[in-house]
């Protein structure tokens, strides 16, 4: 028997624009096999997702199928009304979104949710919760018997996740897709989605498709992997094939600028230069060609062959016909596509001097209720400790990363510094002087001095405002009286590399990097001393992701820039940080130079993180279960001792009782744990 | 690459997408054409009107329509359609300064609301709601009372009562948008309660107050026609839809032209600005903007 559960053939797809016609999907072809895992990877704009939505028929009004097919078990999907796909939909293929926050109904409780499910079933109202009792229990929700009737916003993130994940299997379909399904999640998270999937996978005997541009993830889980730019399948093959094996010229690049598979550190990140094609333009030749360092001249005229090598295609002129290079592709771990730059020529000065950024005993909380309503209640303390006894400091031409997943305070953190959030307790100082909670008529001045960069690229530039406007706001602000705005504009987009042309764009025109150069500009503009980057590298692309780090890296070697650096993307941190400190639930549990903290953590809760992260080679898998149980508990209910202690694998009966102090290793390492994992003979 | 050849064409194309998707809605030609109706015969009314809406012709009272006196004359001879030109004067008055000064109040305070602490957006909470309680012809009523009638206090009366629609919905809008990253990373610049609320605030916020003005100005034109109906807005001989529709209903056994003539132009000016807001709703709804 064919063991093709679906094939998707020659799948080719516009969507009717103001702008004309964009053709999102050309030419796609792949098969899924039964019983197995396969993953599409690619880029924004890769149309990874517009594959999914096609194979469900939830396409938006304005795409149209150009041609192809889509079959599954036999029957073409695109052939069918709307009738015969519902019955189809939630019965034999179900799905998984990326975040379960918005694709769950808020208003209704579990137990209705699940039982709407199965509402073509002729079962019992008892036997359609049972059923949805012993799902939930499978997938790990703790007294599912009672926690069925909470509503979605009564439970955790991961937890969320987990109910999506039991619903989508509650009709025992024979094929799952997910979305992005561990995307909006924390390291932690993620690696327990990852366990859950690959369980479930031989549980029920269910194919899974995945659709997701973490290589990790995809490694990590998928037995087959499908790799889509701008709309083309451009690779397919088995997974270790394609991480070991990669023959088209943008799966390598993709895999050489992953910042987990660079071992190198302290040097420039590979990057593809270039931005995806416009799509409503008209097409000729390779998809590819205009980014890639290989392409000939054929490949910006000619359409690439498809190949069959291995275990799957590519399209490449490289493998085949004229332009055909028999060393191609070269041997694994040669960077042959991503470019690398040289390192800036100043090297990056060790840090010197006096801190520019002193914290000490750093405390901030939130208010949870009223003051006369907390008086009513009788409740004495309705306060939340957001950041407790934060100790840190920053250099001139330092990074420190402060790490940690969401929840552990490290955006408080950045924000209280910065005097948006006012401090309960302990001291700020910058360049030495005092400046926590003055006013902001006092703070305005420093404000010259320490920059912040946002976690969203787009979001945190104002949408009304041209790009001129915001770079060059900050100079009215703080009245750079007679300078020219205008050649001030260009000369800071000239600095962080955004074509000039781009300044009279607004927000919603710029690609995630590109609104990332802006907010980088606008740090800048007043020449500070500090930057404090929350997550400066969310929302980007891999390809992109490296160009954003390598400006960083630069600037700071120039200016002699401290980087506070807040992050949960440890691969990243790995490249970038001379020093990182680990927060969890408001504390810090250890400090310690990068390079050290990575080879040997002495706190469990950075082993777990360090460890949590996929890594992007089929060949290195984790064993299964190895991921760390539980998640970060609510700041309401943190617990008595260590504060990690629930979840730790190493707790003992005293982690319990008391809070553990800070233990210095070393003056620059520090821990909070009573028994830390460092062999003792590195304990002096 | 930048992803579109013509790097500066964007804002343009987006603006060019959209006049063209509001121009092929049926509503938004026909709202246009009446709104530019009103407008222009009013405007135009001193050079338009065939006669002065005030000279009396009493051997030509009440006459019916013809070719001399297209809808008619009144009980003192006067030509109803010069009348209803002249009245459109007075309605265009009422609904510009209106509505514009309600929206710019009603703005300022819904943002104050929006943005400043807790008590003082419960303060202007209570104040709004107790406006809008109060049914305006009753409020018109009490002032004129008070102040006897005129054209001021139709204007008072329709920006006092316009004002806390405005003003909720700016101050929603302003609450969906206080907290967002890049209000955030305005406050992290430096930039003070005032730039933020103008240069950051606003744009952002204005563009349903527009719409909403488009579809508030029938209410407006309205409420002085029915306030000069109830012979406490505009006073004769000074000619408006309502005065004239008062005349009308008074007549309206010997000269049912005139309360015809007096409802279209209402009518008519109500129907196209409603269709004008409506497809300006929904050219700039982000729900229907969005092309994915």
């Amino acid at each position: 028997m064919d063991d093709t559960i679906l094939d998707v053939s020659g799948l080719s797809l516009d969507f009717r624009t103001g702008r004309g016609r964009i053709r999102a999907l050309r030419d796609v072809s792949f098969p899924v096999r039964r019983g197995r895992i396969l993953g599409i990877v690619g880029e924004s704009g890769s149309g990874k997702s517009t594959v999914l939505w096609s194979i469900l028929g939830l396409l938006a009004r304005n795409a149209e199928v150009t041609s192809g097919r889509i079959a599954f078990q036999g029957r073409d999907l695109l052939g069918l009304d709307d009738e015969a796909l519902r019955a189809i939909r939630g019965e034999k293929i179900s799905v998984v979104f990326q975040d379960p926050m918005t694709s769950q109904i808020p208003v209704l409780p579990y137990a209705r949710q699940f039982s709407d499910i199965l509402y073509r079933r002729s079962m019992s109202r008892a036997e359609k919760r049972d059923a949805a009792v012993e799902l939930l229990r499978r997938v790990g929700i703790p007294d599912p018997e009672d926690r069925i009737d909470a509503y979605p916003h009564q439970f955790s993130g991961g937890m969320r996740q987990r109910a999506a994940i039991a619903m989508s299997m509650l009709t025992g379909p024979n094929l799952l897709l997910a979305d992005e399904p561990t995307t909006a999640l924390d390291v932690t998270m993620e690696a327990q989605m990852i366990d859950l999937m690959r369980d479930l996978r031989a549980a029920f005997d269910t194919t899974i498709v995945v659709v997701s541009h973490n290589l990790g993830l995809i490694a990590e889980m998928c037995d087959d992997v499908v790799v889509m730019y701008a709309g083309e399948v451009v690779e397919t093959g088995e997974v270790r094939d394609i991480f070991h094996n990669a023959r088209h010229p943008y799966t390598r690049a993709l895999l050489e600028c992953d910042p987990a598979r660079v071992e190198r550190t302290g040097g420039r990140l590979p990057v593809i230069p270039g931005d995806i094609p416009d799509l409503s333009a008209s097409l000729t030749g390779c998809i590819f060609a205009a980014r890639c360092p290989r392409a000939m001249p054929i490949c910006r005229t000619e359409t690439p062959p498809d190949v069959a090598r291995g275990t799957g295609h590519a399209r490449c002129h490289l493998l085949e016909g004229p332009g055909a290079d028999p060393d191609w592709p070269p041997p694994a771990g040669v960077v042959a596509v991503g470019r690398t730059d040289p390192p800036p020529a100043a090297v990056r000065p060790k840090r010197s001097g006096e801190p520019l950024l002193e914290v000490r005993g750093l405390n901030v909380r939130f208010g949870t209720m009223g003051p006369i309503r907390a008086r009513i209640r009788g409740v004495r303390d309705p306060f939340v400790d957001a950041v407790l006894d934060v100790d840190l400091s920053v250099a001139p031409g330092e990074t420190l990363a402060l790490v940690g997943e969401s929840g552990s305070g490290k955006s408080t953190l950045g924000r209280a510094i910065l005097n948006l959030l006012p401090v309960n307790r302990g001291s700020v100082s910058f360049d030495g002087q005092s400046v926590e909670n003055r006013p902001e008529r006092r703070f305005k001045p420093l404000r010259r001095d320490m920059a912040m960069m946002f976690q969203d690229p787009v979001g945190s530039l104002s949408p009304r405002k041209s790009v001129r406007a915001l770079i060059t706001e900050p100079l009215v602000i703080h009245g750079a009286g007679g300078r020219d705005l205008n050649a001030e504009a260009e000369r800071l987009a000239d600095m962080v590399r955004l074509p000039r042309n781009f300044l009279s764009r607004y927000p919603h025109e710029l690609s995630g990097g590109q609104a990332r150069r802006v907010g980088v500009a606008r740090a800048l503009s007043l020449n500070p001393r500090l930057i404090i980057a929350d997550e400066p590298t969310a929302g980007l692309d891999v390809s992109v992701q490296g160009e954003i780090l390598n400006l960083m890296a630069d600037l700071q070697a120039e200016h002699g820039l401290g980087y506070l650096i807040i992050t949960h993307n440890l691969p990243v941190v790995r490249h970038i940080a001379d020093r990182i400190a680990i927060m969890y639930l408001g504390r810090m549990v250890e400090e310690g130079p990068a390079a050290e903290v990575f080879a040997a953590p002495a706190h469990p809760y950075t082993h777990a993180l360090v460890s949590g992260v996929p890594y992007p080679d089929p060949d290195r898998r984790r064993p299964p279960s190895s991921a760390i149980s539980g998640e970060v508990p609510s700041l309401l209910r943190r617990p008595p001792g260590c504060d990690f202690a629930p979840r730790c694998p190493f707790a003992r009966p005293a982690c319990r009782e008391a809070k553990p102090p800070t233990v210095h290793l070393s003056p620059e390492r520090r821990h909070a744990c009573l028994f830390p994992l460092v062999p003792p003979e590195r304990q002096n | 690459m930048p992803l579109s050849p013509v790097a500066d064409a964007g804002a343009r194309r987006d603006r060019r997408d959209r006049l063209r998707r509001f121009l092929s809605d049926w509503q938004a030609v026909v709202g246009l054409a009446l709104v530019i109706l009103f407008v222009a015969s009013a405007v135009f009314a001193p050079w338009i009107a065939p006669y002065d809406p005030n000279a009396m012709d009493i051997p030509a009272r009440m006459s019916g329509p013809s070719w001399a006196h297209l809808a008619g004359t009144d009980q003192l001879g006067r030509d109803t359609f010069s009348r209803i030109l002249h009245g459109g004067r007075v309605a265009l008055l009422i609904a510009a300064i209106g509505v514009s000064v309600s929206l710019v109040v009603g703005l300022i305070l819904g943002m104050i609301a929006g943005f400043g602490p807790r008590w003082l957006d419960s303060l202007l909470l209570l104040v709004f709601d107790g406006v809008r309680s109060f049914p305006s012809i009753i409020l018109a009523l009490a002032t004129v009372a008070l102040t006897g009638p005129s054209l001021t206090v139709v204007l008072a009366i329709v920006i006092i009562t316009s004002i806390p629609g405005y003003a909720r919905v700016a101050r929603t809008a302003t609450l969906a948008l206080r907290h967002a990253e890049f209000i955030l990373a305005e406050r992290s610049l430096g930039a003070g309660t005032t730039r933020i609320l103008l240069h950051h605030m606003m744009p952002n916020v204005i563009g349903p107050l527009l719409i909403l003005a488009a579809m508030d100005v029938p209410v407006v034109v309205s409420i002085e026609a029915g306030l000069s109906f109830l012979g406490i807005g505009v006073l004769p001989p000074r000619s408006s839809w309502g005065t004239i529709l008062n005349e009308g209903y008074l007549l309206i056994r010997d000269a049912p032209w005139m309360v015809v003539a007096g409802g279209i132009p209402l009518i008519l000016t109500t129907l196209g600005f409603t269709f004008l807001g409506e497809a300006l709703r929904d050219t700039f709804d982000p729900r229907m903007g969005r092309e994915r």
